[in-house]
């Protein structure tokens, strides 16, 4: 299949949103409204993303436009950045393509009270520890090895059922989405299969866009909220991008192969068949939210223990224990999720269903679910980019609740297919080619890094200035990455 | 008969073949190419057997290439080669290969899952085509 460009309508409304109008198919009921500035525009146009995005604009109970963000990319369904509400009041469905293969894909952003010269010394030691420790890559099973009861104690609990065990703190659970625990998650609702896939992986880190980076601070944009973040130049931060592994794969298979004949079902017609959905409370519905709910919380388990070997890590390279290092957790956020929140549409406050495709909840200065520490300035949100460049510490911001149900981008976006950014890396070594650049980088495949390589990736920084233009959340500090584990 | 194609953030598989059966059983090599870099050193040392019921022609070939991703997930087997019997109702298939094994079989990719994006199994003018689109 070649990439078809899209030839439909996108008007302007103002410098960082365009508009695909809802007469544009008979079978929308909302606008498609796409984030993106003109220097973005053409590379969107150039496959069948924004068509994804008037699909979304036909599901039942959609609520003022179906949304995508900068970061936009062609996916199975929905597009990836691609964000719908949906109300249940008014027939709003659930759709698992909404929410993606991998349920709870997220990231966390863990400080030090290491600075760039305390850390240089000792870099090459601490990447490699960090790569001979931390599981990652194809068939490499984890440290703890869970039985299929505790794997399903994992998904009813959260976080909590391992910062019981002495793997964490009671703060990591506060500076969490959701506290690491999404409420309603029913662990019978998933397969045997995926708690099969699940039960070896939970602490591993995955592969493909995967990874742990060892990051330092670049540059400060709002010194205010920095403090309040506890950020500084030159600070040394660990980035973990990783989601809920087979476990959540495997729920989200098992609910698109149930979901096959449901939409007819109920009556809805849909011009893609991968926007498979159902009722928000139908019996199927019900079973997915539960089973999607579960395999969310076996993510932020996931991303906790990642974050716990790291932390051993550092603590064994400079002989000092985490704590006396500062290593906190900044925040943890999802950003393949479905949330049931409570936003005003039409002046009117309505609990809907909000899917976040490869995008990030972004809340504003003064929202209760804002972890106390932050609740003057806005929720942290983190934005991985590729591992030549940069990533962002951003800040949730009014205008994502006025605009975008309290949402944000997700990363930098794929600008090549694998196959041709492993055919351009032929020949090359693009570990030598990161450390020219200051960045070690070691990955468990030959394949990893090459289809992983920077070029492979849109500049994040161009995807960030649009939500700060927006004002979906606003720039705090730039990071660039010093060293980088993947699978 | 299969080859690997672009996808922005994923890999493509692509079959053609005269029959239905060899397309089916074409694909399931094409998977594996995906998880090892050198399928060819994949032995056909054991056998088994795989029954699968449907009727639609595109969801019996996603439910093949799932079972079979299934194998590797859940036992880490490997598929050397298959032949496939397809039926009215479904497909009855006998498979050879091995358990993976570190020393000889280099992982390429974690295939995650099978899509339903872009699914095709249609007749042309010369046999078959079948597409399919992996997570990875």
């Amino acid at each position: 299949m070649t990439k078809a460009a899209y030839k439909g309508p996108l008007e302007q409304v103002d410098p960082c949103c365009y508009r695909i109008p809802r007469h544009y198919r008979s079978d929308m009921r909302v606008d498609g409204l796409i984030f993106a500035n003109e220097a973005l525009i053409e590379a969107i146009r150039s496959d069948q993303a924004p068509e994804q995005v008037a699909n979304v604009a036909t599901l039942p109970g959609i609520q003022v436009a179906s949304l995508a963000m900068p970061d936009i990319h062609w996916g199975y369904g929905f597009c990836i950045g691609g964000v719908c509400a949906t109300d249940p009041n008014e027939g709003g469905v659930i759709s698992p393509g909404g929410v993606g293969y991998d349920i709870n894909c997220g990231v966390r952003l863990v400080k030090t009270n290491l600075f760039l010269n305390d850390v240089k010394p000792h870099l090459r030691e601490l990447i490699k520890n960090l790569f001979n420790t931390i599981p990652a890559g194809v068939g490499r099973g984890g440290a703890y090895k869970y039985n299929a009861q505790e794997t399903r104690k994992i998904m009813a609990d959260g976080v909590k059922f391992v910062i019981d065990r002495g793997l964490g703190v009671p703060a990591d659970l506060e500076h969490t989405e959701a506290l690491g625990r999404i409420d309603g998650a029913d662990p019978s609702q998933v397969s045997d299969h995926a708690v099969t896939r699940g039960a070896e992986q939970c602490g591993t880190l995955g592969s493909g866009n995967h990874f742990l980076e060892v990051q330092v601070v670049d540059s400060i944009f709002d010194p205010t909220v920095a403090k309040a973040f506890g950020l500084e130049l030159h600070q040394v931060c660990v980035m973990i991008h990783s989601g809920s592994r087979g476990l959540g794969y495997q729920v989200c298979d098992d609910a698109l192969a149930q979901f096959r004949s449901v939409p007819g079902r109920y009556g809805i017609q849909l011009p893609d068949r991968q926007l498979a959905c159902a009722p928000v409370d139908s019996p199927e519905g019900k079973k997915y939210i539960a089973a999607m709910r579960a395999a969310a919380n076996f993510g932020f388990t996931n991303r906790q223990l990642l974050m716990q070997q790291a932390r051993d890590v550092f603590a064994n390279t400079f002989g000092r224990s985490w704590q006396q290092l500062g290593m906190e957790l900044l925040y943890d956020v999802a950003h393949n999720i479905a949330k049931l929140e409570e936003h005003v549409i039409d002046g009117k406050k309505k609990k809907v269903w909000v899917h976040r495709k490869g995008a990030t909840r972004a809340f504003p200065a003064g929202h209760p679910e804002v972890p106390e520490a932050f609740r003057q300035v806005g929720q942290p949100v983190i934005i991985p980019g590729d591992m030549g460049r940069a990533s962002w510490v951003l800040v949730g911001s009014a205008g994502s609740m006025a605009k975008t149900f309290g949402t944000t981008c997700h990363g930098a976006g794929r600008a090549m297919s694998r196959t041709a950014a492993k055919a351009d890396a032929a020949g090359r070594r693009i570990d030598k080619e990161l450390e020219a650049r200051g960045v070690i980088a070691m990955a468990s495949s030959r394949l990893g890094l090459a289809e992983e390589q920077p070029k492979a990736y849109k500049n994040v920084d161009d995807v960030v200035n649009v939500v700060h233009e927006a004002d979906l959340s606003r720039k705090v500090a730039r990071l660039r990455p010093i060293g980088v584990i993947k699978g | 008969m299969y080859e690997l194609f672009e996808h922005t953030a994923d890999l493509g598989l692509r079959v053609r073949a005269a029959d239905l059966e060899t397309v089916f059983a074409e694909a399931a090599l094409g998977l594996f190419s995906m998880i090892i870099d050198n399928p060819e050193s994949i032995r056909p040392l054991e056998e088994r057997s795989l029954e699968l019921s449907g009727d639609d022609r595109e969801y019996l070939f996603f439910d093949w290439l799932r079972a079979l991703l299934s194998l590797f997930e859940s036992e880490h087997w490997l598929l050397a080669k298959s032949e496939v019997r397809l039926g009215p109702a479904g497909l009855t298939a006998r498979l050879w290969g091995e358990p993976f094994d570190p020393a000889r079989h280099l992982p390429a990719h974690e295939v995650k899952a099978i899509t339903y994006h872009e699914l095709t199994v249609k007749p042309t003018a010369d046999g078959w085509l079948a597409e399919a689109i992996v997570d990875i």
